[in-house]
Parts: C-alpha cells; structure tokens; sequence
C-alpha cells in the first residue's frame, strides 16, 4: 500500500456525526460555563427556578451565620 | 499584551468575521485552512472571539480524534481523549507561539500525545482493537457505504493493533494528523531519519496486514 492509500484508509476512524457533535456540545459548554460569572449564573437560576434559588440563598446565608458559633462549640466540646 | 493585540486586529476583524461567517454558511469548516489563516483565527480567538474559537476547533477536531483513535483501544476512549485536548488547547492558547517555528496543528497533536499518553500511564491499554462498528449509523449516509466503512475501519484497526506501541504512534502522528518526519521526531524525542525508518517498516506492515484481512474477508464471504 503506498502512502496515499493509507492516508486515504486512515479517513475510516473519523468519528461519527453524532460522536463528533456530542464531542462538540461538551467542549463549548465547559468553555461557556468556564466563562461566565458566579453572579450571571445566579440571575439564570432566578429567572428559571425563583424559589429553589431563594432556598439556595436562604440555606447558604443560614449555614455561614451558624458555621462559626457551631465550630466554636465544637471545638469546647472536644478539648 | 492583550490590549496591543486587540488594538492591532481590530481594523481587520470585521473582515475576517464576515469570512469566517461566510465559511460556516457555506460548509467551509471543513475546509482545510492555510496556516496564515489559522494563525489568525488563534489572534481572533486569543482576543474572545467565539465565532474563530469554533471555526478553529472544527478544522481541527477530526485531525485530533483520527490521530488518537489510531492509538487507543477503544471509540469512546479518543471521545474523551480528543475533548480534553481541545480543551486544554482552546484554554491555553496564549501558550501557542508560531515564532518557534511549529504550526498551530503540530502543537495540538503535542497536547492530544500527552492526553493520550496520561490516559495510558493511569490504565494499562488493551491491544485489542477489532474493529468496533459506528455506535450509530451517519443518517447522511446508506447501508452499503457504512458497510464498506466498517471493513475498512476493522481491518485498519486490527493491522494497527498488532504494531509495536511506539509504530502505532509514529503511523497515527504520520497519517491521523498529517505530520512530517521532522514533526514526529520533535514530538517524540527522536532522530528524523530513525522516525523515516519506523514509518517505512510500519507502512509496509500495515499494508501486508491489511491486505491479508482483506482476502481472509472475501474467502470467507
């Protein structure tokens, strides 16, 4: 076989539409979410889901104001 | 840096988004582009400009997959493999420079080599490549030429197989993505003439092999 026709054959291991498409969708979405802020993708999910981003917000506020006295107690606790 | 770079495109980049629109209209991504006009979608791309980003990840995705799919086992492996590399080579363009004498191909099949070879230290590969059928058949093509496609995948794939680990590298760097002697050697630390005579008993292997497949194929049918 000369070069060509090797060259020619290696064309077989292209991948398939839909391979290369999904190959595609997950590249450019990475690279989207890599791009965009923390604060864009939280206006996104107050648009889409209001309460759920509400509960998130809730649930994350409540965590720091009691993560402090309870790391507090705890370490009384375990000395 | 940045800024000059910008500065210094921004009277040709209408231009060259209007091309690049008129490209993808006309199915011109799969068109092979001149290196001076790769060169430019990467300053397009540097400077955020989504558009050349996709145009430069669709000339070179194909490249990419043929060139580790010739090494790995398995289709769903150089799935994974070639996403990584063109994410790590989309988000690391700012390392990329022309001035060192390497086209912009050669250093993204340096990026997809040590995805693959990564890939290879963390899972002892299986030489058993065989020939795997499409997952799904290409709705733009018939029965008769995916048939014809698998043969001839198949028989590749098993020729391929039974090369030494460091052939089957130099022929899918060769073939998969069209790279030199001078190219490969750099890519794999070697003597250009030794990679000239790893290339010239692997072709001729190859085809041997290949060949053989094909004849037990018809006898058998």
């Amino acid at each position: 076989m000369t070069d060509t026709e090797i060259m020619n054959l290696w064309s077989a291991l292209e991948p398939t539409t839909r391979r290369r498409a999904r190959i595609e969708d997950r590249v450019f979405e990475w690279l989207d979410a890599s791009e965009t802020s923390i604060a864009a993708e939280w206006l996104a999910l107050l648009k889409v889901e209001p309460l759920t981003a509400f509960a998130y917000a809730t649930v994350g506020a409540v965590a720091l104001i009691l993560l402090t006295p309870i790391g507090w107690i705890a370490g009384f606790l375990l000395r | 840096m940045m800024a000059a770079t910008m500065a210094a495109l921004s009277p040709v980049r209408p231009f060259f988004r209007f091309l690049i629109l008129l490209s993808v209209l006309f199915g011109g991504d799969a068109e092979p582009l001149e290196e001076d006009a790769v060169l430019r979608l990467v300053e397009l791309a540097r400077a955020g400009d989504r558009a050349a980003r996709q145009r430069l990840y669709r000339q070179h995705v194909q490249r990419v997959f043929r060139t580790v799919r010739g090494m790995l086992r398995s289709d769903a492996e150089a799935e994974d493999v070639t996403q990584d590399a063109m994410l790590t080579a989309l988000t690391s363009l700012d390392r990329y420079s022309p001035r060192s004498g390497t086209r912009f191909a050669a250093w993204l099949t340096t990026i997809a080599v040590n995805t693959t070879r990564r890939r290879f230290r963390r899972k002892r590969p299986e030489l058993t490549a065989t020939g795997e059928l499409p997952d799904v058949a290409d709705p733009d093509s018939d029965l008769a030429n995916d048939l014809d496609l698998a043969r001839r995948r198949g028989a590749l794939l098993q020729a391929l197989a039974e090369l030494e680990p460091r052939e089957r590298e130099v022929v899918s760097l060769r073939y998969g993505s069209d790279l030199n002697a001078t190219e490969i050697a750099a890519q794999m630390g070697m003597e250009a003439a030794n990679v000239r005579k790893i290339l010239e008993r692997a072709r001729v292997r190859l085809g041997e092999r290949i060949e053989a497949i094909a004849k037990n194929r018809g006898a058998t049918a």
